[in-house]
């Protein structure tokens, strides 16, 4: 048995003994003697952070989900909440009870860099806990609790210099991130030293079962065995999942998810409906010529490019226009050319866009603030001027916004404009409870970026029913787009758990 | 600790360092600094080098903290202090710095002809720790002239009443155990009460660290030239389930007590 002693005290007693120093005062030895009560750790189970927190409340479920991190997962694992639950606060409490602890020094958040200066502020204000943001040329070993982005982290020299640090505790946000086993990100978190861990994702699955496997092999390799292994005894097929129930259980010794309406709080209901829209001939006509463009020529014949155009049309001809464009500079010979540009005289021509028109339907209906979701910049920008001509005031949102901007625009949303046109990369982190009716009017491949804006609105604090319409053009590429949808929440629902309402009402 | 707790707490701190007490309420206290507990804790050093090389009269901070907010009906700017809060903290660290050597002398009024035998009081602060931790406070006293040593030695004395200087007509005689052996022994006391105690965690935590080796073992198997990440992996494992047990004396001293215990 090893055991480790301070021996600073006893030099101080002789010090003392040999009147080169004065005795300290009684009542200050009594006071410490009292501080230090308060503050003993009496027991290896239990949360003592909330005690050291009065101004926080955390949830139940968030309680619940530190102690089982800590306890039985020996902090390791993924927090995998449904989106809006509080998984930062969860992190928080980890994080602090082992700060607490004494059982981490130097801890490493990583986030998308959209959310750095927000992880910052959480864990100043609410935990106490003085994280600092890095900046180039900080030096790390006088970070203890640092929050950078993981495209910083990943590049040279930050990844050196966060190498040679002995972390206790990484902390990755936004963890899907890193399903992709061949991505720099991920071989840069496989080679960091994960003593504790915490991966945050509302969406561990996106699109198959290995993307699951990948992240907990990043966490605990060897939990579902290596890839040989989980391949062939979950079956070569990526969308069927055998097994089902061994692997559920597998997956929640190293995640905690909490749903919705497993916490207890009265959450809000979600009416989601799928509207099929009908094409215009004049609509179907363009449409279908593009679908035949790989039968024109060879140079169309990129299966990928095809169904993109298919999309873009999908959901406008001014998003399509764009890719068709590109195209057409490609083409070498005559025929070629002419197709395309009987496709363009076409579109010049066309006048009304269904899906627009449907989606003004709505907002008229509803007569209430409404998100639109697009995958498309110049669909955006279509929707903008198309609902102004109509008399409804709009203001969009990407990604590419920085934090003031977005503040801004989230402002201008909630006092002035009725409705906000945000693309994808506009769906983290930002919170507008103050609406409750979301337009998808284009559906994304992957049914978690569904959730995920859907949990823009749908989170605490919202006070009425969510209404969710997803637009979908039928006898087209997005009748195909939702049957891959319907099957993908299969898969994760069979290896993680329920999912909430994203399509419809099945 | 309650709000009121750490209300009387920073009162008896200050007043203990000599900071005058501008005002105390009940949910607040307002309090001037001295120069030297201005250095300690407003962590300004730029003023003070500023001051001391300008020679300019040196103004140490007032000190407004509020002890329970909710119950805060003055309009008062403040800092918030609470159970876990960084000023808190600081203060107990502060404490920690000037109260854990105290050389104590007990008091009693009606019998003027005591006398007293010495002690050497040491509390001490036990972690056992692998990926979890906990902590145990022993308080040890070894009576200087006959070896004997007890437990709960803190809490026999709290509220006795004690001096820090000698009482005339006491006699007082020297010790025959000198404190620096006596504190081996005592140190070695605890050893062995920490050896006596019940280690169950140890073994789980071994065997926590076992079950993590063959898992990752498993991801490899099969493997020749294992890539850096297992390396990476296996070290990690072995950090995270490393068993610990240290032990820190907080404070102790020499107190002369009179009865027998």
């Amino acid at each position: 048995m090893i055991i480790e002693r301070s021996s600073g005290w006893k030099d101080g007693l002789v010090e003392r003994l040999e009147n080169r120093e004065a005795w300290d005062s009684w009542t200050l030895y009594k006071m410490h003697y009292e501080a230090v009560k308060a503050n003993l750790i009496t027991d290896f189970y239990g949360l003592q952070c909330t005690k050291y927190l009065p101004n926080l409340t955390p949830l139940k479920h968030q309680l619940e989900a530190a102690e089982t991190v800590i306890e039985r997962m020996n902090g390791k694992a993924i927090l995998g909440d449904e989106v809006g639950l509080g998984k930062t606060i969860e992190a928080g409490l980890i994080l602090k009870e082992y700060l607490i602890r004494g059982l981490v020094k130097k801890a490493l958040i990583l986030a998308p860099a959209s959310l750095v200066t927000q992880w910052i502020e959480e864990l100043n204000q609410k935990f106490y806990i003085p994280a600092i943001q890095y900046k180039k040329n900080y030096d790390l070993n006088a970070c203890d609790i640092v929050v950078m982005s993981l495209d910083t982290a990943k590049r040279s020299p930050h990844m050196e210099k966060i190498y040679e640090q002995a972390y206790d505790l990484i902390i990755i946000d936004e963890a899907h991130k890193l399903k992709n086993h061949k991505t720099k990100s991920y071989e840069f978190v496989q080679h960091l030293k994960k003593k504790f861990c915490l991966l945050l994702t509302a969406t561990p699955v996106q699109n198959d079962v290995f993307e699951l496997f990948y992240l907990i092999s990043l966490l605990k390799p060897g939990h579902l065995g290596n890839y040989e292994a989980f391949q062939s005894y979950f079956s070569a097929s990526k969308r069927h999942v055998e097994h089902d129930e061994f692997l559920k259980e597998l997956v929640n010794q190293v995640m905690v998810r909490n749903r919705r309406q497993d916490t207890g709080i009265e959450w809000t209901n979600r009416r989601v409906q799928i509207l099929p829209i009908d094409f215009s001939d004049k609509e179907k006509a363009i449409y279908d010529m593009i679908s035949d463009l790989k039968n024109v020529s060879p140079v169309f014949s990129d299966a990928f490019s095809m169904i993109t155009l298919q999309r873009e049309m999908c959901s406008s001809k001014e998003a399509a226009f764009v890719t068709l464009t590109k195209m057409r500079q490609k083409c070498a010979n005559e025929e070629d050319l002419s197709y395309i540009d009987a496709i363009i005289q076409q579109m010049n021509e066309l006048d009304r866009n269904s899906k627009a028109e449907k989606a003004f339907e709505i907002i008229s209906e509803v007569n209430d603030k409404v998100i639109i979701f697009t995958e498309y910049r110049a669909t955006q920008t279509y929707l903008q001027w198309f609902l102004q001509k109509k008399g409804i005031t709009s203001v969009p949102f990407n990604g590419q916004f920085n934090k003031s901007k977005r503040e801004w625009m989230k402002q201008l949303f909630k006092e002035k404009a009725q409705v906000l046109i945000a693309t994808e990369s506009g769906s983290e982190g930002i919170n507008l409870q103050f609406c409750h009716h979301v337009i998808n009017y284009d559906l994304p491949w992957n049914p978690m970026k569904l959730e995920q804006r859907i949990g823009r609105v749908h989170r605490l604090g919202q006070e009425h029913d969510v209404h969710i319409y997803n637009l979908a053009v039928q006898h087209t590429i997005e009748d195909h787009i939702l049957d891959l949808l319907y099957e993908k929440i299969d898969v994760f629902e069979k290896v993680v758990g329920e999912l909430d309402d994203i399509l419809s009402q099945a | 600790m309650y709000p009121q707790q750490i209300h009387d707490y920073l009162h008896q701190f200050f007043k203990e360092n000599n900071c005058p007490i501008l005002s105390r309420h009940d949910h607040f206290i307002c309090v001037q600094l001295t120069i030297e507990m201005d250095k300690r804790i407003m962590n300004r050093p730029f003023y003070w080098k500023y001051q001391e090389s300008t020679n300019e009269e040196p103004r140490p901070a007032q000190l407004t903290l509020i002890t329970d907010k909710n119950k805060l009906v003055e309009d008062i700017k403040g800092e918030v202090v609470h159970f876990g809060s960084p000023r808190l903290n600081q203060l107990f660290q502060v404490t920690k710095e000037k109260g854990s050597f105290v050389q104590m002398y007990e008091v009693d009024p009606l019998d003027s002809k005591a006398m007293l035998a010495p002690w050497l009081g040491v509390n001490y602060k036990v972690s056992y720790s692998s990926n979890q931790m906990t902590e145990k406070l022993y308080s040890l006293g070894i009576h200087l002239m006959t070896g004997k040593v007890i437990d709960g030695f803190h809490e026999s004395i709290q509220d006795i009443d004690l001096s820090a200087t000698m009482q005339e007509n006491t006699f007082y005689p020297p010790p025959i155990i000198q404190p620096i052996r006596a504190l081996d022994r005592l140190d070695m006391v605890i050893e062995n009460i920490i050896e006596q105690d019940d280690h169950t965690w140890m073994e789980e935590a071994k065997l926590r660290r076992k079950k993590e080796r063959q898992i990752l073992e498993y991801f490899y198997e099969g493997m020749e030239d294992r890539p850096e990440c297992y390396e990476i992996e296996k070290e990690a494992i072995d950090q995270q389930y490393e068993t610990k047990i240290k032990i820190e004396v907080l404070s102790g001293g020499i107190f002369y007590l009179k009865s027998s215990r």
